[in-house]
Formats: structure tokens, C-alpha cells, sequence
């Protein structure tokens, strides 16, 4: 049996809007195997993204546990935390958010100068990456260059350039057309299936969820049904 | 910091904001130079003042004459080792737009005691010889092209000839002096031929100042009271000074422009540091996403942090330097157009390097708040900017 790479116990976060609480994930438990590909499902304001900001250490509960890579988040303080998550963690937003004064290719080499990695290294890794996206020929161009489909897979590229564990995407088809997002959605499966890279996505489509292995319905904050899907990648 | 190629960059995200920022930041602290340099030149006078110098005039104002007889009286006094005297000329060349200072000189004495005023001895030698000889400063010279040999009338506004003709002063000699406060743009000439002119129209000449050299070993305090105490009970009463309080009695003559100029630079910093500031916070704004992505990606907030401040200090400072190479540069023609109220307009090297810590602390200023803002914004905060 695979190890759990993500272990959330009775998390729990309140925001306060208007003057009026509003408890957006509700006591939670959650685990998540390694090298698993996880959809998390839900309607608008289940709590869908900000348990992904909390899996990911962007965001902090006001109760409950978040044990990622046995890494206990909460124990962690501001620098402890980015430095795991340059380690660890790899994000793929629904707007892409490229820098955009940068080219792909140093959009790409931006995480790798938290690494003690040479300056010629990090080119080399970079240009490695950009290529198993498919982005070879376009590596020089900026983001207002490229189409939203080479936008998210350059940032695909620039999630999985330090070779983290998990890789998690907060709606990356959202923003695409259908052949983009099948594109982005093949090239996340590559990764889960060749890389053994563990997926958590967040989706609100159908279509995209079921290139997952495991469905995770959230509804009102809390753990709703979950859905295994054996051979899901092979039927996408 | 990310990376310096992210600073250049984000910079240059508005091309012509950050010209125009530089461009503004330039120009005042071009100001800051000038207006410094300004001042200073003012207070040079104070600053360079020989202490052993003292200057006597009439209580009643510089343009009263004092008796030729004083000298005497003067040298008499205890811890005066030399005297010599000066008489402002007021004359013009060719018209009243052509000024500059002549004074009606003791060349005996005269050079021996302002050793700055670098001049050959034959030269001196030669006004001592040449009744109506002159020596010129070096620039005034240069501005008229006027050579040793050459004859300068000069229409005396305040001393007219008794024939009423041009005075004509023959150049023997050109000085010049490294000492900011001593002008370069001055005619010396004569004194005797200045007094024998003038006693031949029956107007014999008074003194306008009388300057003194105590001894080495002098108490100039008592220098002063001693000579004072001469003609306490004299029909011309005089002030004496050291050197240093003359040249501050007449920088009074200046009013308020020091405090102006000083306002001046003030407003123009304040102005400066506001617009820096905004320009970093509307750069600030637009980058609050990429913010939410540094940190994503595991960049620090204070990483972050110098980020930011590293756009600020980058831009005041090449901003600061080419004001500085503007300030720098033109000297020498700025110096030619104020020679008149600014004699020896000349930058020092405190004023470069104060200019240089001003674009420093207007860097960090410019920076520390935007810097601060994005050092506090939560990751998902900023992420949410363009989600």
C-alpha cells in the first residue's frame, strides 16, 4: 500500500467577509497517496482552493493539522515554510501567472535560483523541462508571446522544474480551449503516470476530472463522496 | 533578491515612467549640487578668512571713506604688523553691463598681505614702476581678452577724472588665486596715481577699508579693541573685524538667499521623494501577482522585499549619478553665468558626495514603503490579483 504524501486532520478556516464568519473548511480529514492523481471537486465556495492553498503552505488554518511529505506545515515558520515549498511543492494556477517581463525559459530557471545549482545547470534543466513540454522552440518568448495552452504548459514546466513530490494545479484548464486543455491535462497525467508525481487539481469540469484516478467531492467545507476510477488515465 | 535580470526588467515594464523618473531624479539632483554649491560659495568668504586678517571701515556703512591719516594712527596700535589699504573704483568699461570690481591698491603691501592672490614679483614690480599700470585677474582677462601691454579705459562712475575723461589703466600684470572666495575677475591698480588724479581736481581720495596683519603672537581680540579704542573719540568712528566676521557682515548683504536656496533644494527634495514613491507604488501594484508567485515558489518575503527595494535604489541611484555627471559637467559654464552673484562657483567634493547620499536615502525612502507592502502580502492575497 502507498504511503500518505498528505494527512489533513480536522482542518478548519474562517473568514470573516462583511462582518459575517464565514467557515469555508470545516473540520476536514483528508489523506492523499503518493503518486496518486486527485481531482477535488465541488461547487463555487466548498472550500476547493483554499484546501489546496493549505496542502501547499500558501495559507495557514485556524485549526486542524496539514502533514505534507512528513512535514507537520503548521510547525513550520514564514522562511522554514517557503523553503519547503521551493523543495516540495509545485503550483500550476488557472491564469497561468507567468512573470511577465521574463521568457518561459527564465520563467522556468526562476525556482532553480533557490537551489545551489550552477547558473549553467539551472539553463540546462530549464531548456530539459521546456522540451518535455513541448516548448523547445518557443523557450525565448515571453508570455504575451505565447497562446494560454504554451502558457500553462510553461508553467507545468516551471512546477515540476525542481522535481518536487507533489504538483498542485487550481483549475490549469480553466482558462483554455479544448484542445489546450486536453494538451494540459495529457501532459499533468504524464507526469502523475510517468514521473510518479502526486496530483491534486482543482476542477470544476467533469471532463478534466475524470483524467484522475480519485475524485474528492468538497461540499459546504467538509469531505464529501470519493470516487476511485481505476484506469482513469488509460480512458482519457 | 530573485534575480537582478528581474529588477532590470520590472523596471523597464513602463519604459517611459522609469525615464521620466530618472529624468526628474536627475534634474534635482543636479539642483541639490547647484543650489549647495551656491551656498557654499557664499560662505566660502567666512570659511577661507585668514585669522590673523583684520578689516577696518567706517561705523557708518562701506561706501563711508575713512581719512588717509588713520593708517598711521593703525600701525601704531600694539600686535599690528602690516596695514594696507583699498578703495573701491566704481568705474565701468564701455557700459554699466561690463561690471566688475576695481580696487585703488598699495602694491607695497598689498601683495605681501594676501599671499592667494598669485601674481609674478616682476609684475608687481612693474606696477610699482607704471603710474597708471593695473593688474587683472586671469578670468577677466580671458572674458575680455585683454594681454599685458593692453590699455583699459574705464569711465569712473564714482571717481571722474577731473578732466572728466576715461581713466586709462595699462595691464601689467595678470594674478589669479585658487582660493574660491578671492575673485579672479578684480582690477588693482595704484594707488598714487589714484591719489595724485584725484587731489589734482581738488578731491582728495578717503580709504574704504583698511586691512590689517596682527603678529603671530597677537590676542586679536585685543588687536581689535586697541584699534577701535584709537578713534573712539574721532569725527569717523570705525568697526574692526577679523576677516572672517567682515566677510559675514557682508554676506548680510545677501539677505535670505542661503535660507531660500535652502528652501529651494528642500521643496524640490520633498517633491522628488513623493513622486518616487509613487512611481514605486504603482510599480508595486503591478506586480502584486508576481509577488504571490515568488513567493509560491519559495522566495522569501524578505527576498521579496529586496526586490523591491532593489528597483528603488536602482533607479535613484542611476538617476542620482547622471544629475551628478550633469552637475559635474557644467560647471564651468554655470560658473560663467553667476560670476557675478557667485564668484568661484566650484562644486566640492562634500557637496558630490552629499548629492550621492541624498539619491541613496531617496532610494531607500522611494523603496521602504512598497517594499514593506509587498514584505507583508499573503501569498493567496496576491495571487487573487489576476485570479
Amino acid at each position: 500500500m502507498a504511503t500518505a504524501i498528505v494527512q489533513v486532520r480536522g482542518l478548519t478556516k474562517t473568514y470573516t467577509r462583511g462582518g459575517e464568519k464565514l467557515t469555508v473548511l470545516d473540520g476536514l480529514d483528508l489523506d492523499m497517496e503518493e503518486g496518486g492523481f486527485y481531482a477535488l471537486m465541488g461547487p463555487s465556495g466548498s472550500g476547493k482552493t483554499t484546501l489546496l492553498n493549505m496542502v501547499g503552505g500558501l495559507d495557514r488554518p485556524d485549526a486542524g493539522e496539514v502533514v505534507v511529505a512528513g512535514e507537520d506545515l503548521g510547525a513550520l515558520s514564514g522562511a522554514a515554510l517557503a523553503a519547503w515549498r521551493s523543495r516540495t511543492v509545485g503550483f500550476v494556477f488557472q491564469g497561468f501567472n507567468l512573470i511577465p517581463v521574463l521568457s518561459a525559459l527564465e520563467n522556468v530557471e526562476l525556482p532553480l535560483k533557490l537551489t545551489r545549482l550552477s547558473r549553467r545547470e539551472r539553463r540546462e534543466h530549464a531548456e530539459y523541462v521546456l522540451g518535455l513540454v513541448g516548448l523547445s522552440d518557443r523557450m525565448h518568448h515571453r508570455p504575451g508571446q505565447l497562446s494560454g495552452g504554451q502558457e500553462q504548459r510553461a508553467a507545468i514546466a516551471r512546477a515540476v522544474v525542481t522535481d518536487p513530490k507533489l504538483i498542485l494545479a487550481d483549475e490549469p484548464t480553466g482558462d483554455l480551449d479544448r484542445v489546450s486543455a486536453g494538451q494540459v491535462l495529457d501532459l499533468l497525467g504524464k507526469l502523475n503516470s510517468e514521473l510518479k508525481k502526486t496530483i491534486l487539481m482543482v476542477t470544476h469540469d467533469p471532463h478534466a476530472a475524470e483524467r484522475a484516478r480519485t475524485i474528492v467531492h468538497l461540499d459546504k467545507g467538509q469531505l464529501g463522496r470519493v470516487e476511485e476510477k481505476q484506469g482513469a488515465l488509460q480512458r482519457a | 533578491m530573485p534575480s537582478f535580470k528581474l529588477v532590470w526588467r520590472n523596471l523597464l515594464r513602463r519604459p517611459l515612467r522609469a525615464l521620466l523618473t530618472v529624468a526628474s531624479l536627475a534634474i534635482a539632483i543636479f539642483l541639490i549640487c547647484a543650489l549647495r554649491t551656491m551656498i557654499t560659495t557664499i560662505a566660502a568668504g567666512v570659511e577661507n578668512a585668514n585669522p590673523r586678517r583684520l578689516d577696518v571701515m567706517s561705523s557708518s556703512g562701506l561706501f563711508n571713506e575713512l581719512p588717509l591719516s588713520y593708517q598711521a594712527k593703525i600701525e601704531r596700535v600694539p600686535g599690528v604688523e602690516k596695514t594696507t589699504k583699498f578703495q573701491w573704483f566704481g568705474g565701468y568699461f564701455r557700459s554699466q553691463k561690463h561690471f566688475f570690481a576695481q580696487f585703488a591698491i598699495d602694491p607695497e603691501t598689498m601683495f605681501d598681505m594676501y599671499p592667494e592672490c598669485k601674481v609674478p614679483p616682476e609684475q608687481i614690480e612693474a606696477l610699482r614702476r607704471t603710474r597708471a599700470g593695473c593688474i587683472i585677474g586671469r578670468s577677466l582677462a580671458k572674458k575680455f581678452d585683454w594681454k599685458i601691454g593692453d590699455t583699459i579705459p574705464l569711465i569712473g562712475a564714482l571717481h571722474p577724472r577731473p578732466d572728466f575723461k576715461a581713466w586709462e589703466f595699462q595691464v601689467v600684470g595678470i594674478y589669479h588665486s585658487d582660493v574660491p572666495s578671492f575673485d579672479n575677475r578684480t582690477l588693482f591698480f595704484g594707488w598714487d596715481y589714484f591719489e595724485e588724479t584725484l587731489k589734482a581736481g581738488g578731491v582728495p581720495p578717503g580709504v574704504g577699508v583698511y586691512a590689517i596683519r596682527a603678529t603671530p603672537d597677537a590676542n586679536i581680540e585685543r588687536v581689535i579693541a586697541d584699534v577701535e579704542d584709537q578713534f573712539k573719540d574721532s569725527e569717523q568712528r570705525i568697526d574692526c573685524a577679523t576677516e572672517a566676521e567682515f566677510q559675514r557682515q557682508f554676506q548680510t548683504m545677501f539677505g535670505n538667499i542661503p535660507l531660500f536656496l535652502g528652501w529651494i533644494g528642500g521643496g524640490v527634495l520633498i517633491a522628488i521623494l513623493v513622486a518616487c514613491i509613487n512611481t514605486m507604488l504603482m510599480s508595486m501594484r503591478e506586480q502584486t501577482a508576481d509577488v504571490g508567485v515568488l513567493k509560491s515558489l519559495g522566495f522569501t518575503d524578505g527576498s521579496v522585499f529586496g526586490l523591491f527595494m532593489a528597483q528603488a535604489m536602482f533607479l535613484c541611484l542611476v538617476g542620482g549619478a547622471i544629475g551628478l555627471l550633469v552637475a559635474w559637467s557644467t560647471q564651468r559654464p554655470i560658473a560663467a553665468l553667476i560670476e557675478m552673484m557667485f564668484p568661484g562657483y566650484s562644486i566640492t567634493p562634500q557637496t558630490f558626495a552629499l548629492a550621492a547620499v541624498v539619491s541613496l536615502v531617496l532610494g531607500v525612502l522611494a523603496g521602504i514603503l512598497p517594499a514593506v507592502r509587498a514584505r507583508r502580502l499573503r501569498c493567496v492575497e496576491a495571487l487573487r490579483a489576476t485570479d
